[in-house]
């Protein structure tokens, strides 16, 4: 009900005291999971999520596999204790379903799976605690656990949602601020290239508040690309260091 | 050391080399791994397999066929011997050594000269560490078969078959190699390692 | 493959038939960490990694209506998961019968202890409290039972009760504790040959013929359960319940030292 709509925004600033362009806190971690062929563990402001990936491996059941490449899978699940409200039912619902799709195809654009034929790369996503972005947070967690699995890619993707609260266009809606939006745009988009890989949109947009949105998202994909870059780059440097 | 990620430029020219691909001229990284910027290589700190003719590897005979035996080479391709090539009878569960002929149009890597390998213990490494083990000229392999007196088959799939001598201290060693192998003085600090262990025993 | 990894842990049967263990005594644990409140949206969390397997507990709690034949109490519902990104050989798709019978035994351990007392949970008529605790598996190396106990029990003693006011459910504010009024822990054990260990990492539990796992508080045996299709001598048995005693104090302190 438009009456119950909180203010989203306050003096100039966000409910959780952001500005408009700004990220909540991102924190990554390479390589947490062992069994995994690589994995990462991300926190961005209070979602925490982790990020697996399995692969190049025999892809089964046999009839789905490609001759010609291999078969990107991916699963993308909610844990049942993961939002602030009711205990959730386990296993993906609708919603899970259609994100992990739409995850799929952001990284069946960027692996080379042309060198593995015939095989499978799973890449599974578990939000363990959720605050909005959620879809987001899982593919940029997802691209880092890729790296660490030295699939070949041609990009390290990166994602984050745009969306208008009162008449401002802003980057990464948190939970709260998804609830009462007027357009949530989740965004993934390939660096390297400027392309993007994932689109979707809920609610009304202007074809200006579009444009400024992907600007916006291109803007702040810069911090996010960085911290990837580290997260990736971090296990490594600190051996060194440790014998330089 | 350059760290380099994928997607990252790292040649304002097309060059080909491994782990890289070319866009509009120019060159950029398929991997994370260190960009040598004189030599021109890409060494991925992670590891895929990518078989060669003649590479040596280690497998586990998981199948029988009428013709021809399934090897598990803990890789994205699973291995074949064909039966009547094959020297002695095997049976699943035997551990393996063999060279690659090639990967077929199945994807499968045909395996030639398979030996027969008995008891010891099997630790699955990151292919791309495996030079690392083995060494420039083998100083590290040897190294380490001197310092522990155990037998040490490395297959090049990341897959290494120990046996005999003080197999805690190899296990410990290898991966240790495994998760220092982009440092330098890498080769001082096992040795130092496997000595250390020599003297402690012999207290 | 489950083969794989049997055949790779094949030098573990040899090795225990010498009585020697990798990296530690027959009877020895990995290292157990154990943090809470990690999930600060549930009402109550733990991680648990106990050498490399690591498992996540959640407890949320909601209204719901009582069971029909226990009007007056509410209700603990344990959930398990093996998720597809903890190994290998765990697929995607509905809970596997290793993921029921794991749920099902951590949750008979909590509920003979009376870990919690359902019948606190009651509100009013046809209105009770549901206690769901929902444990994730993120990475198998062995032994999930003890983990998931272990992980179970640091979630609940950090669990805060929401309150039921307006016909609402407030989960913000300050909250009480949930009243918890035993611990329990368990003990694994897998059989190799003729040997018996306590705490089996992957590779160990890929050879093994037989497991058995007993939770138990200070007074009382709270929970069995044997696995796999091999056999346990009854004086095996009584051997293990006696150790389980004496290992458990270990895994109560690691409980009770729990700070936030």
């Amino acid at each position: 009900m438009e009456a119950n709509k909180p203010k989203l925004i306050v003096d100039g600033k966000r409910l959780d005291g952001r500005d408009f362009d700004e990220l909540r806190p991102i924190k990554i971690e390479a390589g947490v999971l062992k069994n995994a062929d690589g994995s990462a563990y991300l926190e961005w402001g209070k979602n925490k999520v982790f990020a697996a990936v399995y692969g190049p491996r025999e892809a089964l059941p046999k009839h789905t596999a490609d001759p010609e490449r291999a078969v990107i899978k991916c699963r993308y699940a909610m844990a049942p204790f993961s939002s602030l409200e009711e205990h959730g039912r386990s296993g993906p619902n609708r919603r899970a379903i259609e994100i992990s799709k739409v995850t799929k195809e952001v990284f069946e654009n960027v692996i080379m799976g042309e060198n593995f034929p015939g095989t499978e790369i799973s890449i599974f996503i578990e939000v363990v605690q959720s605050d909005g972005g959620t879809r987001a947070a899982g593919i940029t967690a997802a691209a880092v656990a890729l790296a660490t699995s030295g699939i070949p890619m041609r990009d390290l993707p990166f994602a984050v949602s745009a969306g208008k609260i009162g008449d401002h266009v802003v980057i990464d809606l948190n939970k709260i601020e998804d609830n009462y939006s007027d357009a949530d745009v989740p965004i993934a988009i390939s660096p390297r290239t400027g392309e993007i890989l994932l689109l979707q949109m809920d609610g009304s947009l202007t074809r200006e508040e579009f444009k400024e949105a992907v600007a916006k998202v291109k803007k702040a994909g810069q911090v996010i690309s960085k911290i990837q870059r580290e997260a990736l780059k971090a296990p490594y440097e600190k051996i060194s260091n440790k014998y330089k | 050391m350059e760290i380099v990620v994928p997607g990252e430029m790292i040649l304002d020219k097309p060059i080909h080399m491994e782990n890289t691909f070319i866009e509009n001229e120019k060159t950029y990284a398929a991997v994370l791994g260190v960009f040598d910027r004189e030599k021109k290589t890409l060494i991925p700190l992670e590891g895929l397999w990518y078989p060669k003719h003649g590479e040596l590897v280690v497998g586990i005979i998981t199948e029988e066929r009428p013709n021809s035996y399934v090897v598990d080479l803990n890789a994205p391709y699973k291995g074949i011997l064909i039966a009547k090539y094959v020297r002695d009878r095997l049976s699943v569960g035997d551990i393996i050594e063999a060279t690659v002929k090639e990967l077929d149009e199945t994807k499968t890597v045909v395996l030639m000269r398979e030996k027969k390998l008995y008891g010891g213990k099997i630790i699955d490494v990151k292919p791309s560490k495996v030079p690392r083990i083995i060494g420039r000229n083998n100083t590290m392999i040897k190294q380490l078969v001197e310092g522990t007196k155990s037998t040490i088959v490395v297959g090049m799939n990341g897959r290494i078959w120990i046996k005999g001598g003080d197999i805690a201290l190899t296990t410990e060693a290898i991966l240790r190699i495994q998760d220092e192998a982009h440092t330098s003085g890498l080769t001082d600090r096992i040795r130092e390692m496997l000595e250390k262990s020599k003297t402690t025993k012999s207290e | 493959m489950q083969n794989i990894n049997s055949i790779k842990s094949a030098y573990i049967k040899e090795m225990l038939n010498n009585g020697v263990r990798s990296e530690r005594g027959l009877f020895d644990y990995r290292s157990i960490s154990v943090s809470r409140n990690i999930i600060p949206n549930a009402e109550g969390s733990a991680e648990v990694n106990l050498g490399s397997t690591k498992v996540l507990a959640g407890v949320k709690i909601d209204i719901d209506e009582p069971m029909p034949d226990k009007p007056n109490e509410g209700n603990l519902v344990m959930s398990a998961e093996l998720l597809p990104l903890a190994s290998a050989d765990y697929d995607t798709g509905p809970p596997s019968p290793e993921a029921i019978e794991l749920a099902r035994v951590v949750d008979r351990g909590i509920r003979a202890a009376n870990v919690i007392d359902t019948e606190s949970l009651f509100i009013s008529e046809g209105k009770v409290w549901s206690v769901f605790i929902d444990i994730y598996i993120m990475n198998y190396d062995g032994n999930l039972f003890d983990a998931s106990t272990l992980a179970a029990m640091a979630a609940l003693t950090s669990t805060r009760m929401p309150k039921y006011e307006d016909e609402k459910v407030i989960r913000e504010g300050k909250l009480e504790k949930l009243k918890i009024n035993n611990i329990v822990t368990s003990c694994t054990y897998a059989k190799i040959g003729n040997r018996i260990i306590l705490d089996p990492n992957g590779d160990e539990e890929s050879v093994m013929d037989s497991r058995l796992t007993i939770a138990n508080d200070e007074t009382y045996i709270r929970a069995m359960q044997k696995g796999l299709s091999g056999s346990f001598k009854e004086s095996e048995i009584n051997e293990l319940v006696d150790m389980t005693f004496e290992k458990s104090k270990d895994l109560r302190s690691i409980i009770n030292k729990l700070s936030d």
